[in-house]
């Protein structure tokens, strides 16, 4: 064989591969590893943020810490809501999971063992384990807190349980079911407040502390129950004033001002349900907007399961800011403790209010409602049977700042005023005042018998004649009375907020929720516009006497008295002190009285109190000026009376007024000066204390 | 295969058995094993222990004699003082009894006192305990609380046969109420155990303290036990604040650090306080006492 043949058989191969065969492979190849490679970068480089995002939403959560609620002070520092420590026993579901399930298989067997079972219901009887084993837990708690289980000698067979009452002796099964599907994230609340606010009335500070004692000392550190603190609106006196502080509620909302950055760092998080306080009436609720403070977070991964497992970190909550009330806490006491001893024929305070507020500042020194409640039994949780019984009691209104009652004779100052403004008198004119006065065709008559006769401004204001009234009333007609009435503010809401004051960015909030906004000051027209015909002489000498259509409340008839003091139209009343303040009373005007009609006016009210109708609350070697009045009202179809009284004091530079309203009822014998007057003198004789004795010129 | 594989075989399967019995064995029978270990580990420690005091003997009588003289001397002196001031106890006992038949007050001590020796400690930042030379024989019964004196040093966590377990104030297991020297209305705070670092020696914590507790001036805060809580007998002392009170993160309540009454690493004897009665915590978390929970219903 030749070379050359040699090298032919070489070159030529016996099965040669088509490139096109190659090419295809090859390309196959190409695009899928470019698929897998560009599916990596879109994944791993434009894709991550959200796929990590995704990653913790499902392992993450972020639990919310409630803030501390800031304090609320009187205007001398003494504190009157506080923040206390709570102490809550919860239960470590995760913990738990262990005996949950195996009790679990326990009742799932004897489900099945039953032959009558058709179907058996598994997430039913999850939830069965889980209250079965919560209440075995619940039950040694309770062992380990009663006072009666600690057996002190072999001879000690007392039975007797500590709080047998309690409403957490077992556990809530909807409770629990509830926190399963909105807050599992969180440990269940077997106790809520091992100081049992609720019950303060049979256990003593001392026995409160001896059960979270107990607990503490008794209970193992590491078991699934733990002992938890958080902070709960504390009010050291008590319902004093509650009515003013308000009081606090349950709330979802979360507090708005947190980390600015929260939101974009955490969009994606899952976060868990919010369960804070929010103010309910009172200043809690107008200033919660200051006093809720600034919520704070904790970030915990998660079980699959949804407890919680680690901590990864956490923003402090901020305590709201303090808040410092006009409030006297010796006046309120002095004017509570008061109000409280009038009591009806079973022993029960009547229904009243009542104020006393710096003249010159309009600052509110004392403001009462009675009934009351106390708050210290709402701060953990406002359970309806106490709701109830506090709506029962008619003890949710503010019967100062809400009530709208007549004020009866304390008009009849306006009544004078309108008088002597409109020339149809003057303050040294007498009127003859017999024992009725005939109008149309039926006789209005005096409160007394014979009448009073000759009466004079001065003498009309201390002996409070109906008569002399009447005669005034008809000559200066329904509209100048109305409109006299108007001057004065009386249908005018009251307690705006002064943002200066407040810090409240809504000018067109109250310092005080629901103010009374429907007062009533008739004129010729009224009866016309409610559809019970025409305005009569009858009703202009009711109106004239503070009784009829006309409506207002203690706060209005405190405010007048604070106007009349100072000579003026207008007071501006607030609860917040402010040393700084200016005085201001808006729209306010003179009185528009010459100096001997004012004074014949204070005169008379100083006669008021040293021979008239307020005698009986004379305070020896003081002087103050006050109108007392009786009104009628219906309650439940027959005649009640209201007793009133307003005034200010001392007699001379005038520095605080005041206004009381009781309810009377049927069977009360109610009386301006005699019921609702020693109100006043225990506030006034309080005011002195703090003042120093400061005596009258 | 030879013998030697198979012996290694044999061995390793052995052990896969029992780490599988273990896993899948019953709480008592962990219990058992442990309990078990602590007896055989305690003839060792009381040997150990023993020792030790012999040591400490065969120490002191070789020192010459003119140190025994002057520590007799020493002691002497000390004596009288004490002396002196146990005269004073007596009046002041004798004045105690007289006022008390007057008044017709009789009481029944709460406690049994035990007196035990230690022979272990591990102040480690982890255990924070020791271990005392006196156990269910002598009985020591858990939970019971532990002093010297006046001062607290823990409480039982454990009891064997002849040795118990007791954790020390600083340690995390501990907790009990107290109430502040100073703070006339005697508000209860919380005292926990905090686990030291390797670096400084145990400490507590003290939380709960209220925002308005003013804290006495230029003298030590106090702390003593509040008698509340079923376990310790009031006014025991658990220490005094160190540093300065603080507020908390979340500025709801004070905290401040507790330094124990005793120093820790120097106990060489310390009272076992045993309830007359049991506690109620016993009765539930002590099942082996053979008290159940209905006869107290």
């Amino acid at each position: 064989m030749s070379p050359d043949d040699s090298l032919n058989k070489i070159s030529v191969p016996s099965a040669p591969i088509t490139p096109w065969r190659m090419y295809v492979i090859f390309t196959v190849f190409a695009v899928g590893f470019i698929y897998i490679f560009c599916g990596l970068f879109y994944r791993q480089l434009i894709q991550s943020q959200d796929l990590i995002d995704q990653a913790n939403s499902q392992s993450e959560v972020i639990v919310w810490r409630p803030p501390a609620r800031g304090k609320i002070m009187d205007r001398n520092g003494r504190t009157l809501v506080e923040n206390r420590v709570r102490w809550s026993v919860k239960a470590n579901l995760l913990s738990l999971e262990g005996e949950i399930d195996k009790e679990y298989r326990t009742l799932v067997k004897a489900e099945k063992d039953k032959e009558d079972n058709l179907k058996i219901n598994y997430e039913n009887l999850h939830q069965q384990a889980r209250v079965n084993v919560l209440n075995r837990w619940l039950k040694k708690i309770w062992f380990v807190i009663d006072e009666s289980n600690q057996k002190k000698s072999p001879s000690d067979k007392k039975k007797v349980k500590f709080l047998a009452n309690s409403p957490e002796r077992e556990v809530n099964a909807s409770a629990l079911a509830k926190h399963m599907r909105e807050t599992r994230i969180l440990k269940f609340t077997l106790i809520s407040d091992l100081t049992f606010p609720e019950l303060r009335n049979q256990i003593s500070d001392e026995e409160a502390d001896r059960s979270i004692a107990r607990f503490i000392e008794q209970f193992p550190v590491d078991g699934p129950i733990t002992i938890e603190s958080d902070m709960i609106r504390s009010y050291p006196f008590g319902s004093l004033a509650c009515h003013t502080l308000g009081y606090v509620k349950d709330s979802n909302q979360l507090p708005p001002n947190f980390d600015a950055n929260f939101e974009i760092s955490f969009k994606k998080l899952s976060k868990s349900k919010y369960t804070g306080k929010v103010g309910a009436e009172g200043v809690e609720q107008t200033y919660d907007y200051a006093l809720k403070g600034i919520s704070g977070w904790e970030r915990w991964t998660k079980t699959s399961a949804g407890y919680k497992r680690e901590l990864l970190e956490s923003y402090p909550s901020q305590t709201g800011s303090e808040s410092m009330l006009s409030l006297d806490v010796n006046i309120q006491q002095a004017a509570e403790k008061a109000l409280g001893s009038i009591k009806d024929s079973v022993g029960n305070p009547l229904p009243g209010a009542a104020i006393m507020m710096d003249v010159n500042s309009g600052e509110i020194l004392a403001i009462v409602s009675q009934p009351n409640y106390n708050p210290n039994r709402l701060a953990s949780k406002v359970t309806s049977k106490y709701y109830d019984e506090i709506q029962e009691q008619g003890g949710w209104m503010n019967r100062a700042t809400q009530g709208l009652y007549a004020p009866g004779s304390t008009f009849k100052i306006i009544t004078a005023i309108a008088g002597m403004r409109s020339g149809k008198i003057d303050y040294d004119d007498i009127l003859e005042c017999g024992p009725v006065l005939r109008v149309g065709n039926h006789d209005f008559p005096e409160h007394e018998p014979y009448g009073f006769g000759q009466v004079d401004v001065e003498k009309m204001l201390a002996i409070s004649c109906n008569v002399w009234n009447y005669r005034v009333g008809l000559m200066v007609g329904p509209d100048l009375l109305a409109q006299e009435a108007r001057r004065f503010g009386l249908d005018q809401t009251l307690l705006k907020t002064n943002p200066a004051v407040s810090g409240s960015e809504n000018p067109n909030a109250y310092e005080l929720p629901s103010p009374a906004r429907r007062m009533i000051i008739p004129d010729s027209n009224y009866k016309e516009r409610i559809g019970q015909g025409n305005w009569t002489g009858g009703d202009t000498v009711i109106t004239a006497i503070g009784q009829g259509f006309i409506l207002t409340t203690p706060l209005h008839m405190a405010c007048f008295a604070s106007s009349l003091a100072r000579g003026e139209t207008r007071t501006t009343p607030t609860i917040f002190h402010d040393p700084t303040r200016i005085p201001y009373h808006q729209d306010s005007r003179p009185i528009g009285l010459n100096r001997n009609q004012l004074n014949a006016i204070r005169e008379g009210m100083i006669r008021c109190v040293t021979e008239g109708t307020a005698r009986s609350i004379q305070i020896p070697g003081f002087q103050f000026a006050a109108k007392t009045g009786t009104a009628e009202y219906y309650k439940s179809g027959q005649k009640a009376h209201l007793a009133w009284i307003i005034g200010y004091a001392p007699a001379k530079n005038p520095q605080v007024a005041f206004a009381v309203l009781v309810e009377g009822q049927l069977d009360t014998n109610t009386w301006g000066g005699l019921t609702a007057g020693p109100v006043a003198q225990a506030m006034i004789k309080e005011w002195l204390n703090s003042k120093n004795s400061p005596s009258d010129e | 295969m030879n013998n030697h594989q198979k012996g290694a075989k044999a061995s390793y399967i052995a052990l896969i058995v029992f780490v599988l019995i273990w896993i899948s064995g019953a709480n008592a029978l962990h219990r058992f094993t442990k309990e078990t270990f602590a007896e055989f580990q305690a003839p060792a420690l009381q040997i150990a222990s023993k020792g030790s005091d012999l040591s400490r003997y065969w120490e002191l009588k070789s020192r010459s004699n003119e140190e025994l003289i002057s520590a007799s001397r020493d002691l002497a002196r000390i004596n009288a003082a004490l002396e002196l001031r146990l005269h004073s106890i007596d009046d002041i006992r004798r004045e105690n009894t007289r006022l008390r038949e007057n008044a017709r007050y009789t009481s029944n001590s709460e406690f049994l006192t035990v007196v035990a020796r230690v022979i272990s400690r591990d102040t480690s930042s982890w255990w924070q305990k020791i271990i005392i030379r006196k156990g269910r024989n002598d009985g020591i019964r858990p939970g019971s609380p532990v002093v010297f004196s006046d001062k607290v040093i823990g409480r039982v966590s454990a009891v064997h046969l002849n040795i118990s377990e007791v954790d020390l104030v600083t340690s995390p297991t501990f907790r009990c109420t107290a109430f502040l020297v100073g703070d006339e209305k005697r508000r209860i705070v919380y005292v926990k155990g905090d686990a030291a670092n390797s670096l400084s020696p145990g400490r507590a914590k003290i939380t709960g303290i209220p925002i308005d507790y003013n804290p006495p001036t230029g003298q030590p805060i106090k702390v003593l036990t509040t008698g509340l809580g079923g376990v310790f007998p009031s006014g025991l002392i658990l220490g005094e604040v160190d540093g300065s009170i603080r507020m908390s993160t979340d500025d709801n309540y004070k905290v401040a650090d507790l330094n124990p009454a005793k120093d820790l690493n120097m106990i060489e004897e310390v009272s076992v306080l045993v309830p007359q009665y049991p506690t109620a915590n016993e009765i539930l978390l002590a099942p082996s006492e053979k008290i159940k929970l209905e006869e107290f219903r």
